[in-house]
């Protein structure tokens, strides 16, 4: 049992991880922003925790997520349209999912109706849409778990390396063989339903694998392919029947063996059509009861027909005699697993996130101290000064060991590359290489995670964008074939990837152009060669001449740039016309960290996270403006930004109110507008551990995160964009009309906000 | 690392595609999209399959989609040189009596 408990365990780990992603998913999905790749990420998911389900036998479990998938599969067509209703109802079922599977996770069934009120709502879904395009889909009873295997049958599972091989391997190999007789003749009537191959199958294995079993004569039905033009290329329409001619040794479980895993991705009829012989007479062995009723609930899959129903009974009693193996099978599968464990662990990732926690408070209690020691006269105490600093070099240790257990490779990452590279290649009908190098970084899961979608933008834009036809190419004497590298290395404590093209460039004038036409820059700007390019990360600049099929996803390099931003990390551009492309990312490694700035405001003490800040400066009286309504604008480096005094904001007593007696902190969010923040001093640079403010407290507009400095106080971590949007609300520096950030006036002098914006 | 695409010639109003050594599923959309432009511009479309080492059903189907589109529309279509793995497929699938109608050597 321990190896079969391994195998569920891992299953509902990964299960877990699936619901994450379909919750986040469903969590961005709103009416009017469908992303096509979402659904179908939420799609997978739902059906992956389904197939693994039915190998298991949950069929509750089972059952409802075939309702959610139902309703999925529908979205996914676009045969339902999408409503915050049917977000929430979404939502929902995600939830019950969980739900099930924690049931399920504890062995025990699923109160009565749990399901109910979900499933009515799914069902209601899919009802208003009319049936959507594709009735089979309608809702149905869902095909009964697997279901071929049963818990005896796992217990044999565990010894092999996997799961699903080792059940099937299991059924294979222990069937015994009865006495040969006559052949039998089988016709099987194989349904795909149109999502099989999305879930990894191919039924010309299945096929193959039929061929394997006796003399078959396959009969490919196209009654049901669509025209050309309407064909989705992973959809399959095509069904079979096949006659089987086997001898009678092949049993009806070796046919069911094939399509074991597909059982509810398909509609399968078996039946035998000559008589049957001796098969049913071999009796019961051991303490099989003599007449237990088929565990195969095959009920769906057998068409009416005696014979089948006798083939069915016969399938029983051989399962039954496997079931003397477990003790002497369990036996050595108890020892190899003992081998197999020594390397790896999975871990728990509360367990880790705890772990973290504490080193970070640590880390904290030992800045406490040095702190306190700081104000001893030097060479007084000079052993606990030592040992003090040793502690600190151990707490530092300690602390990335502790990070680097949730670290992971980018490989994770990298290797999803080479399919996408492939699809945009076909598309733009470019030639197209990638080469990857640094696929063993590694970095913080969270991290990891957050780096598919700039990742896979990047390279599309790279190729649809950065890479010239092969034509092209070859006038211009490069090889045909474009050159994409993606590399990873660690750099100064930081993560740092690189997405390099051999393309044409990016074109200065082209840019420029568009970025005058948008308003974005003034006319007879002067800007150097690297401002023109980062002019690309604006938002809304996009300098495709058409909408082509790859960057018709109404998504920028901006959307690129924010989300690195959010992750704490800056994205650089460095390009040489006819000679290519290179795009620099560097990331934290972390998230758990931060560097930032400690800055006071009155007794209060702030971070500012550094990678918003820009700089500091102390204006001077001829710097500042006063707009109506009094609110302050600063000229910094040739443009006005709005000032927010922190203190007015939040209400702190005893604080510089002029900003020419204080200092003023510029920084920057994410989509590249600014703000001169009013502060009385700037403390210093430090790394912080950060502590979620929503789990300690509750959230705080214009607040990120908290976090505990050395002197043992608790310090805010401010969110710019939050701030922006609370000085846009509040009356303190509300701009004349209030409607956009300040860099929206225009400076006179022409170089507006585009400098340095990355 | 490199990649294994469909390549296009067109011809004095012919197209020949030939198709690459893997035909799996994420092939099938790329082919459907040749196929597709093939038909756009010519009546006469051949598909090489001499290279093909491993067939997914995803592309068979879009070969046979077209296959039938193309008598639908008197347009010519083959499937030239088919591989032995090619052939191996569309047996497993029950086609070889499509691609007997539509190969040619």
């Amino acid at each position: 049992m321990d190896d079969l408990s391994r195998f569920k365990q891992t299953y509902f780990d990964e299960s877990a991880e699936l619901l994450a992603v379909a919750e986040a998913g469903l969590l961005r999905l709103s009416p009017g922003d469908v992303d096509m790749d979402e659904v179908n990420a939420i799609f997978r998911a739902v059906h992956s925790i389904k197939g693994g389900g039915g190998a298991f036998g949950f069929s509750d479990l089972v059952a409802f997520s075939h309702e959610f998938e139902t309703v999925m599969d529908e979205v996914r067509n676009s045969a339902i349209p999408v409503t915050t209703e049917l977000v929430d109802t979404l939502i929902r079922a995600n939830d019950v999912l969980a739900q099930m599977l924690a049931y399920a996770g504890e062995g025990v069934d699923a109160p009565p109706g749990a399901t109910d009120d979900t499933v009515a709502a799914l069902r209601h879904a899919l009802a208003a849409s009319g049936g959507g395009g594709t009735a089979s889909a309608a809702p149905q009873t869902p095909p009964p778990a697997t279901s071929a295997v049963n818990d005896d049958e796992d217990d044999e599972a565990g010894i092999f390396g996997d799961a699903m091989a080792a059940i099937n391997a299991a059924r294979d190999s222990e069937a015994p063989s009865p006495p040969p007789a006559d052949r039998v003749r089988w016709t099987i009537v194989f349904r795909p339903k149109s999502d099989l191959l999305l879930s990894g199958n191919e039924p010309a294995y299945m096929l193959r694998a039929l061929r394997r079993l006796g003399d078959a004569e396959i009969v490919c039905h196209l009654d049901d392919l669509p025209k050309l033009a309407d064909l989705d290329a992973e959809l399959l329409h095509l069904s079979w029947t096949i006659t089987l001619t086997a001898d009678a040794e092949v049993g009806r479980e070796r046919i069911d063996d094939v399509f074991e895993f597909v059982a509810d991705e398909c509609d399968i009829q078996i039946t035998a059509d000559a008589p049957l012989p001796a098969v049913i007479a071999p009796p019961p062995k051991r303490d099989a009861p003599p007449n237990t009723p088929p565990a195969l609930s095959e009920s769906a899959l057998v068409p009416p027909g005696a014979t089948a129903a006798k083939t069915d009974g016969t399938a029983k009693p051989r399962g039954a005699g496997t079931n003397g193996g477990p003790g002497t099978n369990g036996g050595s599968g108890g020892g190899e697993h003992a081998g197999l464990t020594t390397h790896t662990i999975r871990v728990d990732l509360d367990k880790i996130d705890r772990l973290v926690n504490m080193v970070g408070e640590m880390v904290i209690t030992q800045a406490m101290i040095a702190e306190h020691l700081r104000d001893v006269p030097p060479g007084q105490f000079q052993e606990l000064q030592e040992g003090l600093e040793q502690l600190a070099q151990h707490t530092r240790e300690l602390r990335e060991s502790v990070m680097s257990i949730r670290a992971q490779p980018v490989s994770s990452v990298f290797s999803r590359m080479p399919r996408l590279v492939r699809e945009c290649a076909a598309l733009t009908g470019k030639e197209v290489q990638l080469a990857t190098s640094g696929e063993n970084t590694e970095v913080d899961k969270t991290v990891v995670e957050n780096l598919v979608d700039p990742l896979t933008h990047m390279i599309r834009n790279s190729i649809d964008h950065g890479l010239e036809s092969p034509d092209e190419r070859e006038r211009m004497g490069k090889p045909r074939a474009g050159t994409v590298h993606l590399s990873a290395q660690h750099r100064s404590g930081r993560i740092v990837i690189e997405v390099t093209d051999d393309g044409r460039g990016i074109n200065r004038a082209k840019v420029l152009s568009k970025a005058i036409e948008k308003g974005l820059v003034q006319p007879g700007a002067s800007m150097t060669d690297e401002e023109i390019d980062h002019l690309i990360f604006l938002p809304g600049f996009s300098t495709a001449d058409q909408v082509s099929n790859l960057s018709g996803r109404g998504v920028g390099m901006d959307v690129v740039r924010r989300n690195i931003s959010s992750l704490g990390g800056r994205i650089g551009v460095y390009s040489t016309p006819g000679e290519g492309s290179r795009f620099v990312l560097s990331l934290p490694l972390t998230l758990a960290v931060l560097d930032g700035m400690v800055i006071s405001v009155g007794e209060e003490r702030f971070v500012l996270p550094l990678t918003n800040i820009v700089e500091s400066l102390r204006p001077k009286p001829a710097d500042l403006h006063g707009l109506v309504n009094k609110c302050d604008v600063i000229m910094a480096r040739g443009e006005y930004v709005r000032l927010v005094h922190l203190h007015r904001l939040f209400g702190i007593p005893k604080a510089i109110d002029d900003a020419t007696k204080g200092l003023v902190v510029l920084v920057e969010t994410e989509d590249g507008s600014r703000l001169g923040l009013v502060v009385d001093e700037v403390l210093g640079q430090q790394q912080v551990v950060i502590k979620s403010l929503e789990s300690n407290f509750r959230r705080l507009d214009g607040v990120a995160a908290a976090t505990i400095l050395g002197d043992g106080r608790v310090a805010l971590i401010l969110d710019v964009a939050g701030l922006r949007e609370m000085s846009r609300h509040s009356g303190d520096s509300a701009s004349g009309g209030g409607r956009s950030p300040a860099p929206a006036l225009p400076a006179p002098k022409s170089e507006s906000r585009q400098r340095q914006t990355v | 690392m490199g990649m294994t695409l469909i390549k296009w010639n067109e011809e004095a109003g012919r197209v020949r595609l030939a198709l690459p050594s893997d035909l799996d599923l994420p092939m099938a959309q790329p082919l459907l999209d040749s196929l597709r432009a093939a038909f756009a511009v010519s009546a006469d479309v051949t598909v090489h399959a001499d290279a093909v080492e491993r067939v997914s059903a995803a592309c068979v189907q879009a070969l046979v989609v077209a296959a039938r589109d193309s008598a639908a529309r008197g347009a010519l279509f083959a499937v030239a040189a088919p591989s032995e793995s090619f052939a191996d497929a569309c047996d497993d699938l029950g086609l070889q009596g499509w691609l007997k109608q539509w190969s040619q050597a």
